[in-house]
């Protein structure tokens, strides 16, 4: 975790120029790698998803808006955390920013401490985020090996059921669902049907329902 | 003596030698391959003046084609005799490839025809090619009386010809520039070649003075037929370099010259045959061709030649030739004239009336600007109100960056992740954003001078005519405000006046912006005062073409507009103005027609116990 949070990369978009360089040298300050864009069209044009991080974002901008940007990485699938500054205490604004799920809202001018808790927050949060997203991904990926027959009786092995009740729901002999389970516990790398549970809700959260 | 040279008379010693330059040509020659086998492209032909006759000519002339022969072994090169009006026709029918000529007639082919010389003959004993002939005018030595040209007045004059250049022309020039014209001679008379007959007719005293080519005295002395103390030479002028007695200004020697339908190329070979061509025994040879200018100035001073039309042209010629022209210029000019004077008075006329013009615009403008600065000022007053709003945006800017940029240095400091960079450029940082503040809160004073809101009572109705009448000075071409006053007799409010009024402005002049595209004549502000139970009610109408819902909605926020060069804070400068007044204001589309109105409400103040 420690390592992740190393590497994260803080996106700051806002189009003061000056403001922007002093976010920088603030975050910069405690240590945060930091990337500046003056527009949310530069951000796009420059992001790239995989890194655990947060984007600092104004909510006024000429051309694409900070809101309008959150709508854009929501669309796109994205799950970057991010914190909007502002310059008005706009509580409509705020309100339908965090509607959209924003990590955070500031008012200009902040104390540095709220926006470097945020921001750490941010990144936890984003990193909790991509480890989820790749646990999912290896989980997926095991039982992608399994074959159709096997993955029935992996689903009712997840559920607690004994091989008799399978090899009946199944219409096959207990012999061959025993067969297919111990197939399941190799391919899957697991060890107990507690353990396959868990695979598989990392997979599919609505597989087991 | 040239040998190739001059419309003057060859003497007998002069032929004599001219047999030995012929055989050291012939010796030439003979050493060279015989050119009559190569006789296949067709022959170059060269045109040369012989004023003494084909015979003399050919003897002169042939090592040339002897040269120009074995430098173009391909090409035969023929040479035809011609007398100068020979040779002016041989041109004009183009018979000839290129010419040689004596100055004078080169300047005219070069005017009439452009033919162009390729090569210019370079003689010894002259200073150089381009001065090379003159004239020599001679009298007996004993005539005391005869010195300058100008003695000649009344005398009698011999010649070679009127045509003949080193013979006539070069004198004539230098008689003219003396003031004397053939004219005042008692006699002219044209001998005709050999030059000798004029040497003889002023010796004889059959002619008090004669025109010769200058060097033929020295040349006939030196034969020993003559005595050169014998005679003198007038206005005598000396040349450095020059060795005859002189009387005129040097021309150029004889050019060779090309005439336009002559092959470049053939040119250029000759040119460059002539150019190698051997310097003679005697030490003629052909160089770069010499400027042609000081021949045609000659002409043009006597008017003669290529510029003989020049002597025609006197005023009173002109006027013989050209009267009808000239009545008819007379004309247009007097006609010119009439029209400029009646010009001139309609420009005094409108001038006057511009004038007039003007002064009235100067008077509506000062008029304007009055209403103007009133109106600005009522702008500055409200817009304060909005400061706090979003001036506040404005500064958050700089003061935010101000503080991340301290807050990080005390972070930093503590941490020790500092170095003298960051300092640096953390202190800049803040000093520039500290100033940008200060930049704001400047326009921000300079924007707002300080006024305590005075609120009094005044009738409703006045304060609308007054910023009706206000905004009628303040654009050109306002649209008509009709006002509906259904007030209740002495209906008052209390407000401040400047600030009512400035929404009332604000108001109209929306609705002035949303008739813009209308015809003028459309463009009606109809204003609506009523009561509207405890208060008063007052409504701007515009007949524009109205506003999108979705617009509506926003019309009241700061920094909304529809205009392309709006703020986007009248409105809500006017809101915040009506609503301190403890009024509303708000907007409706026009029921059933398209158009804004604007309504905003005041409390009745007469009304108040």
């Amino acid at each position: 975790m420690t390592s992740s949070l190393d590497q994260a990369l803080i996106h700051i978009v806002d189009d003061d120029a000056a403001l922007r360089r002093s976010l920088v040298f603030l975050l910069d300050s405690v240590g945060w790698r930091t990337q500046a864009h003056a527009s949310a069209e530069a951000f796009l044009a420059a992001y790239q998803p995989g890194v655990p991080g947060c984007l600092v974002l104004d909510i006024r901008m000429p051309g694409m808006s900070g809101l309008e940007l959150q709508q854009v990485l929501r669309a796109q699938g994205r799950t970057l955390p991010i914190i909007f500054i502002t310059g008005h205490g706009d509580v409509s604004l705020a309100v339908q920013a965090m509607k959209q799920e924003a990590c955070d809202f500031l008012e200009k001018p902040f104390k540095d401490q709220v926006l470097l808790d945020a921001v750490t927050q941010a990144v936890r949060r984003s990193a909790r985020q991509l480890a989820a997203e790749r646990r999912h991904d290896q989980a997926h990926a095991l039982l992608q090996r399994l074959s159709p027959r096997e993955r029935e009786v992996a689903l009712r092995v997840a559920r607690g059921l004994p091989n008799k009740l399978i090899a009946r729901e199944l219409d096959i002999s207990e012999k061959t669902v025993h067969v297919h389970r111990q197939h399941v516990m190799e391919k899957t790398h697991t060890g107990s049907a507690a353990e396959l549970a868990r695979l598989m809700l990392r997979a599919d959260p609505a597989d087991l329902d | 003596m040239n040998p190739w040279k001059g419309p003057h008379g060859r003497c007998i010693g002069a032929r004599i030698r001219l047999r030995a330059l012929l055989l050291v040509m012939l010796v030439a020659v003979l050493a060279r391959p015989p050119a009559a086998y190569a006789q296949t492209a067709p022959p170059v032909r060269i045109g040369v003046l012989a004023f003494l006759g084909a015979e003399v000519a050919e003897s002169i002339w042939s090592p040339l084609v002897t040269h120009l022969e074995a430098s173009m072994p391909e090409r035969r090169v023929v040479l035809t005799y011609y007398d100068v009006d020979g040779l002016r026709q041989a041109v004009q029918r183009r018979a000839v490839d290129f010419i040689i000529t004596n100055s004078g007639q080169y300047a005219a082919l070069e005017s009439e025809f452009g033919v162009s010389r390729i090569a210019t003959l370079e003689s010894p004993g002259v200073p150089s090619p381009s001065q090379a002939i003159g004239s020599a005018v001679i009298a007996r030595a004993d005539r005391r009386d005869l010195n300058a040209l100008s003695d000649l007045r009344g005398k009698r004059v011999a010649a070679v010809g009127e045509d003949a250049f080193g013979g006539f022309q070069v004198a004539w020039r230098e008689f003219r520039r003396q003031g004397v014209e053939p004219e005042d001679f008692a006699r002219l008379d044209f001998l005709g070649f050999p030059m000798q007959r004029i040497v003889t007719a002023v010796a004889s005293g059959q002619a008090d003075a004669g025109v010769v080519r200058a060097c033929l005295l020295e040349e006939l002395a030196r034969d020993g037929a003559l005595r050169l103390a014998d005679f003198k030479v007038l206005s005598p002028r000396r040349v450095e370099g020059f060795a005859c007695g002189l009387s005129s200004e040097l021309y150029p020697d004889w050019p060779i010259a090309t005439l336009p339908h002559t092959d470049l190329r053939l040119a250029k070979a000759v040119a460059t045959a002539l150019l190698s061509m051997p310097a003679s025994s005697k030490g003629y040879a052909w160089t770069v061709p010499a400027d042609y200018r000081t021949v045609h100035d000659l002409f043009r001073d006597l008017q003669i030649g290529p510029y003989a039309y020049l002597r025609e042209t006197t005023l009173q010629a002109l006027a013989r030739r050209y009267w009808p022209f000239l009545l008819f210029f007379f004309a247009v000019l007097a006609g010119w004239i009439v029209h400029t004077v009646r010009v001139e008075q309609q420009v005094h006329a409108r001038t006057a009336a511009l004038r007039e013009a003007l002064a009235q615009r100067d008077a509506a403008e000062a008029g304007m600007r009055a209403h103007q600065e009133q109106f600005d000022h009522l702008s500055r007053l409200s817009i304060l109100g909005e400061l706090s709003g979003t001036l506040a945006h404005e500064l958050n800017q700089p003061l935010a960056a101000i503080a991340n940029y301290a807050q990080s240095l005390v972070r930093r400091l503590d941490s020790g992740r500092y170095t003298p960079e960051n300092l640096a450029e953390a202190s800049r940082e803040i000093a520039a954003q500290a100033e940008r503040a200060g930049g704001i809160v400047h326009r921000i004073r300079a924007f707002a001078r300080k006024r305590v809101a005075v609120r009094e009572r005044r009738p409703l109705a006045d304060l609308v005519r007054e910023a009706a009448a206000l905004f009628g000075g303040m654009l050109p071409n306002a649209p008509r405000i009709g006002i509906a006053d259904r007030l209740p007799p002495g209906a008052q409010v209390e407000a401040d006046t400047l600030q009512i009024e400035q929404v009332l402005l604000n108001l109209l002049k929306n609705a002035a912006d949303a008739m813009q595209d209308l015809p003028p004549d459309a463009r009606v502000i109809d204003v609506a005062l009523e009561r509207e139970a405890r208060n008063y009610r007052i409504a701007v109408r515009d007949h524009g073409a109205g506003l999108a819902p979705a617009s509506t909605r926003h019309l009241f926020e700061p920094f909304f507009t529809t205009k392309p060069d709006g703020m986007g804070l009248g409105l809500s400068i006017c809101k915040t103005i009506v609503e301190a007044h403890g009024g509303r204001l708000w907007a409706e589309a026009n029921a059933g027609a398209p158009g804004m109105t604007f309504i905003f409400t005041l409390p009745a103040d007469d009304l108040i116990p």
